[in-house]
């Protein structure tokens, strides 16, 4: 008896002594992304996913930097999905928690204004699933220094969307339903329009709502009349789910095809068979053999299917610690130049980042939706 | 021609929805003189009464409806008791009725979010009736969704045994008298507590019928209630107290707002409304069907 409360003495004294030491030997990594609001679903997911990494992490003995050990520590905080309530999160993030590096957000309306919080603080940021062209160079055309990506962009998403309906589907006449107070779907939907009338297809009618709407039967009516051969949804997945349901009551037959906002694991469950035998592109194959590790120990950790940001914050953060580990430092210049040079293999491909802090030639993924399964159907790199 | 019949029909569907959650609005507005502006939040949780007696309890579907709409009636009358009556009794000005409904409002969606999460939740399919289940009928090009059939069916049937019930029994008639005069009618013996009671549960049961069908045809999510702004206008547009008046409301603003989507540009469709919302309160306050201000239900 006498032994065992000393050996818990003398573990509870090394643990205590560990926590002492621990304070200085810890890398601070910023995360934030919504957990309440309208896609607290994905940013759930990535909170998971960061905890989960830095755990394993730790267990693994901490990261080496320089020859020293450290162990990671995630500083997470919601930012509602909302700009304002981002800038807020940075500004902590930055100036008071005084992280070595930031993950997500996720959407662009919340990396956009960021953007300058990060490059005054010289602290990087890797956003995970923030697409839109002007998260990582501004609109005068000048790249922000310290704002990075661990997905592709809308531009290349639209281009390859386009490619695929021409050339993999053999579709001539597309149709386009976009939501018009969203950028990303605008965004999308115009890049998609200027690549598929570049590969000589025609967009017979483009129509929108706003977002919040439910009722969608008005607009599709317009594209039934236009009777194009396929149909570019550029939305997330709810509404997708209620446009393809309404669709089908239509009697429109088309395929659908969009874009990273559908893939979830709600959306067939949401819109039921309506979505049978159409097409997404993917930032990687969920169901593939790539994303078999983590979404196992995902599954096993959190009984719960892994979202889409799990893989994509999994890579913004493997980016991050990259860096950290290159650079031999955890000053924001050093790691900021380190991500310049990032070349590794993720989760959802190949990340080279290029001159403007974008992963160049990632490989986009054609999914097909057939019964309850995403289906892999093909895979294209840059095809500039 | 094929779209302008397709956009009628889409027209139709969602006005005979509208329908079934403005008369709620109409009917309390026309004993109390005030927009219940939580009618939208007893709609939403019809909605959800009905998606989790039939999932979480596994009850067969009609009874989950039923479920439903008694369990948005005795909300609304909860939330009478427990909200207006204070109020009442107080002799409090409008306003303040007016104030304590959006707050209730706020409160309940709140409540939702808070408990059962802003997640959209579908009805599974497999549980529901055929009747009931997505799918079309085809009749040329035209395609009429079979829930669309089933609700306008619905509505309709609600609709006129809450016309006939006002006009031919006792308790409606109580409640004409109720609205054309609370006074006189409390004098000539007509206890106006319970008919405002009557009211609100009549309300409320169509509420959950309301929230169902909606909840059916698109989806249940929290911030449902702010979706019903629509059927208040268009109540206002027929003429507020006017059960009539909620109906021709009803088609007329959902007949327009598909219309303009369907033909001019979704982005103008809630210019049109809330234009003809304004217009119709400068031209004509009492709506359409609307008599004078003493003269409803």
């Amino acid at each position: 008896m006498r032994a065992l409360v000393c050996i818990v003495l003398v573990v509870a004294l090394a643990l205590v002594g560990c926590g002492g030491a621990q304070k200085s030997d810890t890398i601070k990594i910023g995360w934030l992304g919504p957990q309440t609001g309208d896609s607290a679903l994905w940013g759930q997911a990535e909170y998971n996913t960061v905890k989960m990494m830095a755990d394993d992490y730790n267990t693994a003995g901490g990261i080496d930097v320089g020859g020293k050990k450290y162990k990671v520590e995630i500083v997470a905080y919601d930012d509602k999905g909302d700009s304002t309530e981002a800038v807020n999160v940075a500004k902590r993030l930055t100036s008071q928690d005084k992280v070595v590096a930031v993950v997500g957000p996720q959407g662009s309306g919340e990396a956009i204004p960021i953007a300058p919080i990060m490059n005054d603080a010289k602290i990087p940021c890797v956003a995970s699933t923030a697409t839109n062209p002007k998260v990582t160079v501004t609109e005068n055309g000048t790249v922000n220094p310290y704002m990075f990506r661990a997905c592709f962009t809308d531009p290349y998403q639209g281009k390859v969307a386009a490619y695929a309906a021409y050339e993999k589907l053999g579709k001539r006449k597309a149709a386009i339903f976009m939501t018009i107070d969203d950028p990303y779907s605008t965004g999308l939907a115009q890049y998609f329009k200027e690549s598929f009338e570049k590969l000589g297809g025609k967009v017979v009618e483009q129509v929108s709502y706003t977002s919040g709407e439910k009722e969608f039967r008005a607009p599709l009516t317009k594209i039934k009349a236009a009777n194009p051969d396929i149909i570019f949804i550029p939305a997330y997945y709810n509404d997708v789910a209620l446009a393809s349901k309404q669709a089908r009551d239509l009697g429109i037959k088309q395929v659908l095809l969009g874009g990273d906002g559908w893939p979830s694991d709600n959306l067939v469950q949401l819109a039921g068979n309506s979505l049978e035998g159409c097409f997404f592109i993917n930032h990687l194959d969920m169901d593939g053999d790539a994303a078999k590790p983590m979404r196992d120990e995902y599954m096993a950790k959190y009984q719960k299917k892994a979202e889409l940001n799990s893989y994509m914050v999994h890579d913004s953060l493997l980016m991050v610690i990259d860096a950290i580990q290159r650079a031999k430092s955890l000053k924001g210049e050093d790691i900021q130049k380190a991500l310049t040079s990032t070349d590794l293999e993720g989760i959802t491909g190949h990340i080279k980042i290029g001159p403007q802090n974008d992963p160049v030639g990632k490989t986009a993924w054609l999914i097909k939706i057939v019964g309850p399964d995403m289906k892999f159907q093909d895979k294209f790199a840059a095809a500039d | 021609m094929t779209q302008f019949l397709q956009q009628l029909i889409n027209g139709l569907s969602i006005g005979s929805i509208y329908a079934l959650m403005a008369v709620g609005y109409s009917l309390v507005y026309s004993i109390m003189n005030f927009s219940n502006f939580a009618h939208g939040s007893v709609i939403m949780l019809g909605a959800y009464f009905g998606f989790f007696s039939l999932t979480t309890l596994g009850m067969p579907f009609g009874i989950a409806f039923f479920i439903a709409a008694c369990g948005a009636g005795f909300v609304a009358v909860t939330l009478e008791r427990l909200a207006y009556k204070p109020l009442r009794d107080r002799r409090a000005p409008f306003l303040y009725f007016i104030i304590t409904a959006m707050g209730a409002s706020i409160l309940i969606d709140n409540g939702v979010i808070a408990t059962i999460g802003p997640t959209p939740k579908t009805f599974p399919p497999e549980l529901l009736p055929s009747y009931l289940q997505s799918g079309s009928i085809q009749i040329g090009t035209l395609g009429i969704g079979r829930v669309d059939i089933a609700m306008f069916v619905i509505t309709a049937v609600c609709l006129v045994a809450l016309i006939l019930f006002i006009d031919f029994t006792k308790m409606g008639k109580a409640i004409q008298a109720t609205a054309y005069n609370m006074k006189a009618s409390a004098l000539m013996g007509i206890n106006p507590n319970f008919v405002i009671i009557l009211v609100f549960a009549i309300g409320g049961a169509l509420a959950g019928v309301a929230g169902v069908l909606y909840g059916v045809k698109y989806q249940v999510f929290p911030q449902m209630s702010s979706i019903t702004l629509k059927s208040f206008i268009a109540a206002v547009f027929g003429g507020l107290g006017s059960l009539p008046g909620a109906l021709l409301g009803s088609l007329l603003l959902a007949l327009i707002e598909t219309f303009v989507s369907g033909y001019i540009s979704t982005q103008l469709r809630d210019i049109f409304a809330f234009f003809i919302l304004i217009a119709m309160l400068v031209i004509r306050p009492a709506g359409i069907m609307g008599k004078s201000a003493e003269d409803k239900a």
